[in-house]
């Protein structure tokens, strides 16, 4: 199903919040409300992977942390530090995450109407279309060093150093390439052009937006009141 | 109109470039720029919309008048504005992951208000008829549809020429077809059209003028019905390819019954994607089949399969009467993918050709026998990235050959090609033919399956 996103203006303030939050907050387990703020606020934009996802994890630490505080569960690996971290940072993991995969055409129309540098737009941009590309580069050395007889067990273990450098080289080369490329396909279209940019996506802030907008502080304050400060 | 008047230019780091290039193009002409690999097409096309020497720096001499303004003193994003550019790979243009964001790029640069921007990108997704794309992801389009969104982002800006260097060079049959398409509503548009390729029948019925460049220099000029008037010999001793489309070649099926390579209700499935389904197809010893079929029916699958780098989901490979598993089949299939950005490892020609295997005097010696006939020897001791697209397809080739297994698979070996390296490649792979391996050909190419396949496969 189609995501319905919030204005990123909306995003930052959600995530300024959640951010103040937990690192004023005196009683750690209470998090758990601004968590569950996080999961209506996911749940508005319709992010139902990231939601079904997120809420599995919550789960599992819920449990783990059950288990610590009446059981007196201990895990070398995973100790009560980590579960206690992972559910306190909780909502700023939620919100931020959310934030990063919003399509970078609308962050981009953001930065455009805050009078950011193109440079900075274009150089997002670029971060944003690298690591897919990146991904489908790698599986398609994996697949011809595979053609070419250098993935066997027997070379991996004997050669490190070389199956490492068969990787990487090419990767590199690739990186370099796909660089200039780019960067020839934003100067014939424009990209040095002086001024500020325009932007094919806007928002206006709906009924949802302001919903939001108000939800968080009103959040935030009361979890504060609630669980106390560590001030 | 745009006018040259006694251009030439040389980069900063080679030698290469154009000298004393004299040419007027009219308003609304389509003129296409051939000849062989490193003639000079590409550094004319970058000329024209300004790249060089404002990007690929260099030494420039003499005029270039866009509409009697000189070109050379406008800086590039006002020459971007009026002179759009079509690249030779797709991909590695996009700056947008979804359709209207790539397309809105150029209007986004030249910071036009929103609703021109809006109106713009919608016009230009309607006239190349991409409106059905707009939900997917440009990663998963096929190759002919990611160049007509590239152009279509240039169209979104109105420029009254268009510069395509090697459009169709990572394109198969159908894309090129697409691509003719779009080309030819701008030119009834009446938009000026200036094209480099090797590519040319696609283009019958596009094109007003056919330039011969060799050398950096402009050595003849002719019209399509002067080309199509070439002889055969006259076209093999320029380097050229067909001019007309010819009809599409037709060859037996292999004989069933001498199959080397054979499979078995064979089925592929990728994440619960049916690709293919019951293949039973053969391939005979000392033969050239050429695998042929529309875009996504599973040619490339059918290789990854043959070659053991993906797993069957069903069915079973046979090679020389043994059922084979894909880790066995990857010792004795070789595939050369149709990407050769990504397929060499080692820091020059030579090292990569004998990369993996013991050195002995027969191997260097076959080795340098090779390079020699595919034009390569030259380049022995140079980096592999540092090769022309044409030169990496070879030397994947040659790679292929030496590799010493007895089933070799080509993906569109010759997509990117000019007519005489076409010719090496179909002569080479007649002379492993006839040594006894078993090869097959993906392709869409008629001038390759004319000229060395036996028979013909074809995937629905």
């Amino acid at each position: 199903m189609q995501r319905r996103n919030l204005a990123v203006p909306v995003k930052l303030w959600a995530l300024l919040w959640a951010i103040l939050g937990i690192s004023l907050t005196g009683n750690v387990v209470l998090t758990c409300v601004l968590t569950a703020a996080g999961f209506l606020y996911l749940a508005v934009q319709k992010n139902w992977r990231l939601l079904g996802g997120f809420a599995l994890f919550y789960g599992v630490l819920a449990l783990l942390l059950y288990l610590i505080r009446y059981y007196g569960l201990h895990m070398v690996v995973f100790s009560e530090f980590y579960v206690l971290m992972f559910w306190n940072l909780s909502p700023v993991f939620l919100v931020s995450w959310d934030l990063i995969t919003t399509p970078p055409g609308e962050l981009a129309a953001f930065l455009s109407r805050i009078h950011m540098p193109t440079a900075v737009i274009l150089g997002l941009l670029v971060l944003f279309r690298f690591f897919p590309t990146m991904k489908a580069e790698l599986g398609s050395v994996g697949r011809s060093m595979r053609n070419r007889g250098l993935t066997a067990p027997m070379r991996l273990l004997t050669h490190p150093a070389a199956s490492c450098e068969y990787v990487l080289v090419p990767m590199l080369l690739r990186c370099l390439q796909l660089a200039d490329q780019l960067s020839v396909s934003a100067v014939a279209r424009g990209a040095e052009t002086p001024g500020k940019r325009g932007s094919y996506y806007e928002r206006k802030m709906d009924a949802m937006d302001w919903c939001q907008l108000a939800l968080w502080p009103v959040v935030t304050v009361l979890f504060l009141w609630i669980g106390g400060m560590r001030l | 109109m745009i006018r040259m008047e006694n251009v030439s230019f040389c980069y900063v780091d080679c030698d290469q470039g154009v000298k004393d290039i004299n040419l007027t193009i009219h308003d609304g002409e389509c003129v296409v720029l051939t000849g062989p690999s490193g003639g000079g097409k590409t550094t004319l096309t970058r000329l024209l919309n300004g790249l060089a020497p404002a990007y690929y720096p260099g030494s420039m001499e003499g005029h270039i008048f866009l509409d009697d303004t000189h070109l050379e003193m406008l800086p590039q994003y006002a020459v971007g504005r009026r002179v759009g550019s079509v690249f030779q790979d797709p991909k590695s243009q996009f700056f947008s992951s979804e359709l209207a964001g790539e397309v809105a790029f150029a209007c986004e640069n030249y910071g036009m208000a929103r609703e021109e921007i809006r109106s713009r990108t919608d016009a230009a997704i309607r006239t190349f008829f991409l409106e059905h794309l707009r939900g997917r992801s440009l990663d998963v389009l096929s190759s002919g549809e990611k160049q007509r969104v590239a152009i279509a982002s240039v169209y979104a800006l109105r420029p009254g020429v268009y510069v395509c260097d090697e459009p169709t060079a990572n394109l198969d049959g159908e894309g090129a077809g697409q691509l003719a398409g779009g080309l030819k509503k701008l030119k009834d548009e009446g938009c000026t059209l200036v094209i480099a390729e090797h590519r040319l029948a696609w283009l019958s019925g596009i094109a007003d003028r056919f330039l011969y460049l060799d050398g950096g220099r402009i050595l003849w000029e002719k019209s399509p019905a002067e080309m199509a008037r070439m002889s055969v010999g006259e076209r093999e001793n320029c380097g050229l390819r067909e001019v007309t489309k010819s009809s599409f070649p037709m060859l037996p099926s292999p004989d069933s019954g001498a199959a080397f390579i054979r499979t078995e209700s064979l089925s592929c499935k990728r994440k619960s994607n049916l690709i293919f389904h019951c293949l039973s197809l053969s391939f005979c010893a000392g033969e050239i089949t050429a695998v042929t079929g529309r875009n996504g029916a599973g040619k490339t699958s059918l290789a990854m399969v043959l070659s053991g780098l993906w797993k069957e989901s069903g069915g079973s490979v046979l090679i020389g009467g043994e059922k084979l598993r894909a880790a066995e089949r990857r010792r004795r299939v070789w595939y050369s993918a149709n990407d050769t950005g990504t397929q060499f490892f080692t820091n020059s020609v030579t090292e990569e050709l004998l990369l993996g295997d013991h050195r002995s005097q027969p191997r260097l010696e076959r080795a340098r026998e090779l390079l020699k006939q595919l034009g390569l020897y030259g380049y022995k001791d140079v980096h592999p990235a540092t090769l022309s697209g044409g030169q990496k397809q070879r030397l994947s080739l040659a790679c292929g050959i030496l590799s010493g297994r007895d089933v070799l698979i080509f993906d569109e070996p010759t997509s990117g090609l000019d007519g005489g390296n076409m010719r090496i490649i179909a002569d080479m792979l007649r002379g492993e033919a006839d040594k006894g391996k078993t090869i097959l050909v993906i392709t869409h190419d008629r001038e390759l399956i004319r000229r060395c396949c036996d028979c013909m496969v074809k995937i629905e």
